[in-house]
């Protein structure tokens, strides 16, 4: 998620000027605080329940038990994580960030993880497609301070076509005004965007991807004062190498992303994540998504 | 010093600001005397009267209360203002209490009594005022008198040395005083020392044992009520008395 | 979209504002206390105590509590880290409470501040003239009185911080308003939750209302206490 960084860069400049930064002794603990928005479907969300789920969480899980430490999940406003990682309150962000200059400036990034695109979201009866979207007098709608948003800035408004950019606190809100015929089009990150195609049950669909290619990372506090870094980086290789990772892009990016279904796999397969059996976990959540038969822990 | 009196001021006095309110005011109470002093308005009376119980603190001269100098920077000041009762000209009765807990309260609070014996004994200082009826009525519910009359059983319940009324009729229906001047009548027969600032001349006159008239800071004349008001030595007096007199349509 | 939010959602729902609910009422305690303090403070205070508690009062009125709870919450890590002090890692609803409670403390001193200067003096007077010390005479009389005569600005300061609390899940509480936008962000379902969300803002301030106006006739007196309109009639 690229939200705005204005608070980020407020509060950590606030917190930075209080002389936090850099200060505080390293802790010898073996659980670590991950701090995460979840409310960022799939890559982090609550279910019915009230548990967090979701991809970063998933992988946070798992490094954990591949590099042999303990993680507690912390909901926090994504606002707040940068500011949180850079007092000590957080040890890791994984709230779907994306890689910036202005943060890397704050904070150390793991190596990327995910390469996200943007994705043109239309109603299904409107006929329009990922060119005519953009025609001029039409009114594009993505959440304040998205890649999306600076995307239909730069690409389409300084192009000289005279849309309108309507800008929303969210992207669930834009989406709700397009189902409204209140605007034209969404642009917004593919994975989300698939959530919203499933809610809608068939109002809304994707007319097609945007390759902006920016990529998301997990963020510790600047100088890796944890030696998170080469844990968390080695951990991605491991589950790239064992074959989890693609087993967990399946279930949470498969083609249709399907939160319900998600969630009860994950109810039902969690189980091995207790029991240390990361390799199980992600290859029965692969199975139960893709509707084949599973086995529970 | 002799041991019937109960209140001696020694050469008090007092300023605001740049105006001196009391001159050097001295006198004595004695036991079960009723004093009454009488002035014009802005004379300094009820000033003289908070400086008793230091209420307001005079800048010069001293006050003994029996032996002790209340003056005295050594006293507990409010040890010596529960043996001192003081009315209010407007009664001042504790607005979110019952008449029976403004009673109960410095009981309790100030003298230790356990809750059952404030009651009993603010029960009997309302039947006294001829209250009890009305133990459970807030101020607001009381008329003048009554609160007036519930005010003197809040004192009177302290077991008082000297009471002290500040003008307690001046804030009251005319068909009011009446009820609040018998009950102090009553407390002057029973032996109580009490000093009273008043413009009820016919009280004073047939009550008290003693006047103090002042004038601007001073005591100008003081002696029985008969020789006062009947025979007053000084013309200051004689010109008040004759004013009042036009004002309250003569002595009661 | 369906017409009727789940059990779970309710569930999710009652959770947050039972989150809402504690936070407001440990906040306006917190806010009581202080505010009650410094007014006294302010009152009958010695000279630079009551400057002191004006001071107070000014800068937490000034500040947005936005800012008070991020500098509250990463100040105290710091505080915890730098010196060790353990005891300040304190949890985020704790920090919430102090932050939210210190801001209302100033609001809560200036309503009380307004209720002792409506006792009149003779109040006061009355009852060191009992031989009350000063303090008895606060405890017994202007506390009492200015309680009661606070209890209607309190009602709107109630209102006030209940809406305010949805500001703490910058810090990581889930009340009310996160659970909902969190149910949201995975159902997508966004009108009806939050007509649903907003309908229990009304039912509490309408709750908090009621049950501050019934203290108010509990513990109200004749002739101190604001009489209702109905006492008089309607005037006009
Ligand atoms: N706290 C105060 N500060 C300044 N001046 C005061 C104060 N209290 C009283 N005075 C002034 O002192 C003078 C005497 O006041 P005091 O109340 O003692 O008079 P009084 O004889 O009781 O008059 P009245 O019959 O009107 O009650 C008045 O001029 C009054 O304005
Ligand atoms: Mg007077």
């Amino acid at each position: 998620m690229q939200s705005i960084v204005r608070w980020s860069v407020v509060v950590g400049v606030l917190v930075v000027a209080l002389g936090i930064g850099g200060l505080v002794p390293q802790a010898q603990t073996q659980t670590f605080k991950v701090c995460s928005d979840i409310s960022w479907p799939p890559f982090e969300w609550t279910d019915a329940k009230g548990q967090f789920v979701g991809f970063d969480l998933d992988v946070m899980r798992i490094i954990a038990i591949l590099k042999g430490y303990k993680v507690d999940i912390q909901n926090l406003g994504f606002d707040s994580i940068i500011p949180a990682v850079q007092a000590g309150q957080c040890d890791i962000g994984a709230s779907g960030f994306t890689i910036t200059k202005e943060r890397a400036q704050v904070v150390d990034f793991s190596d990327p993880y995910w390469e996200s695109n943007q994705s043109v979201l239309i109603r299904t009866d409107s006929g329009l497609n990922i060119i005519t979207a953009f025609k001029a007098g039409n009114k594009i709608g993505a959440q304040r301070g998205t890649t999306g948003a600076q995307w239909v800035e730069d690409n389409v408004i300084n192009q000289g076509i005279k849309v309108e950019l309507k800008l929303y606190e969210t992207y669930p809100l834009a989406e709700q005004d397009l189902i409204n015929k209140q605007i034209h089009a969404v642009v917004e990150d593919e994975p989300a965007a698939k959530v919203a195609v499933k809610a809608s049950k068939g109002v809304l669909k994707i007319a097609g991807i945007i390759n902006t290619e920016e990529q998301f990372g997990f963020l510790v506090r600047k100088g890796d004062p944890n030696k998170l870094l080469p844990r968390i980086n080695d951990g991605m290789k491991e589950m790239k190498k064992k074959g989890i990772w693609n087993n967990l892009v399946e279930a949470y990016f498969g083609v249709d992303v399907n939160l319900d279904r998600v969630t009860q796999c994950w109810a039902d397969l969690k189980g091995y994540l207790d029991k240390n059996q990361p390799d199980a976990y992600a290859e029965n959540m692969a199975a139960c998504m893709a509707g084949e038969s599973y086995k529970k822990p | 010093m002799s041991s019937n009196i109960v209140v001696r001021v020694e050469d008090l006095h007092k300023r605001y600001g740049n105006e001196e309110i009391l001159k050097g005011v001295s006198f004595t109470v004695r036991q079960g005397e009723a004093l009454a002093i009488i002035g014009p308005s802005g004379t300094g009376k009820s000033t003289l009267l908070r400086c008793i119980n230091r209420l307001t603190e005079p800048d010069r001269g001293r006050i003994f209360l029996e032996d002790t100098e209340i003056t005295s920077p050594h006293v507990d000041i409010n040890k010596i203002r529960q043996q001192i009762g003081f009315v209010f000209q407007d009664f001042n009765l504790f607005a979110h209490l019952t008449a029976l807990d403004n009673v109960r309260l410095g009981l309790m609070k100030v003298k230790g009594f356990s809750k059952k014996e404030a009651t009993e004994r603010a029960m009997h200082e309302l039947a006294r005022v001829g209250l009890a009826e009305k133990a459970h009525a807030y101020p607001a519910q009381l008329s003048g008198g009554q609160q007036q009359r519930v005010s003197i059983a809040r004192a009177l319940a302290m077991d008082p040395k000297v009471m002290l009324f500040d003008e307690p009729t001046s804030a009251l229906d005319p068909e009011l005083i009446g009820e609040v001047l018998q009950v102090m009548q009553e407390l002057a027969e029973e032996g109580m020392t009490m000093i009273v600032v008043t413009h009820e001349m016919g009280f004073a006159r047939s009550v008290c044992d003693e006047v103090i008239f002042m004038e601007k800071g001073v005591i100008v004349e003081q002696g029985p009520p008969e020789q006062v008001f009947l025979n007053p030595q000084q013309p200051r007096t004689r010109q008040f008395l004759g004013k009042i007199s036009e004002l309250y349509g003569g002595a009661r | 979209m369906s017409v009727i939010l789940s059990w779970d959602t309710w569930r999710l729902l009652l959770a947050g504002t039972v989150v809402t609910v504690e936070l407001t009422a440990s906040l306006l305690a917190v806010g009581l206390v202080l505010g009650v303090l410094v007014a006294l403070g302010q009152a009958y205070g010695p000279r630079p105590l009551a400057a002191l508690c004006s001071s107070y009062e000014r800068f937490f009125r000034a500040m947005p509590i936005l800012v008070l709870l991020i500098v509250l919450n990463y100040g105290l890590a710091f505080l915890a880290s730098t010196y060790e002090l353990l005891w300040l890692r304190l949890p985020a609803f704790a920090v919430a409470v102090l932050a939210f409670g210190l801001h209302s403390s100033a609001y809560q001193s200036q309503i009380f501040r307004g209720a002792i200067r409506a006792i009149k003096p003779g109040q006061l007077l009355a009852a060191r003239a009992l031989g009350m010390t000063r303090w008895q005479a606060i405890r017994y009389i202007v506390l009492p009185q200015a309680l009661r005569l606070a209890i209607p600005g309190w009602s709107n300061e109630y209102s006030g911080v209940l809406k305010d609390t949805s500001f703490v899940f910058a810090i990581g509480v889930t009340e009310l308003t996160r659970q909902g936008w969190q149910i949201m962000q995975r159902t997508r379902e966004v009108f009806l939750i939050f007509i649903t969300v907003a309908l229990i803002y009304l039912v509490l301030t309408y709750l908090g209302t009621w049950l501050l106006e019934w203290v108010e006739r509990r513990w109200g007196v004749p002739g101190l206490t604001g009489q209702r309109q109905e006492e008089y009639g309607r005037v006009i």
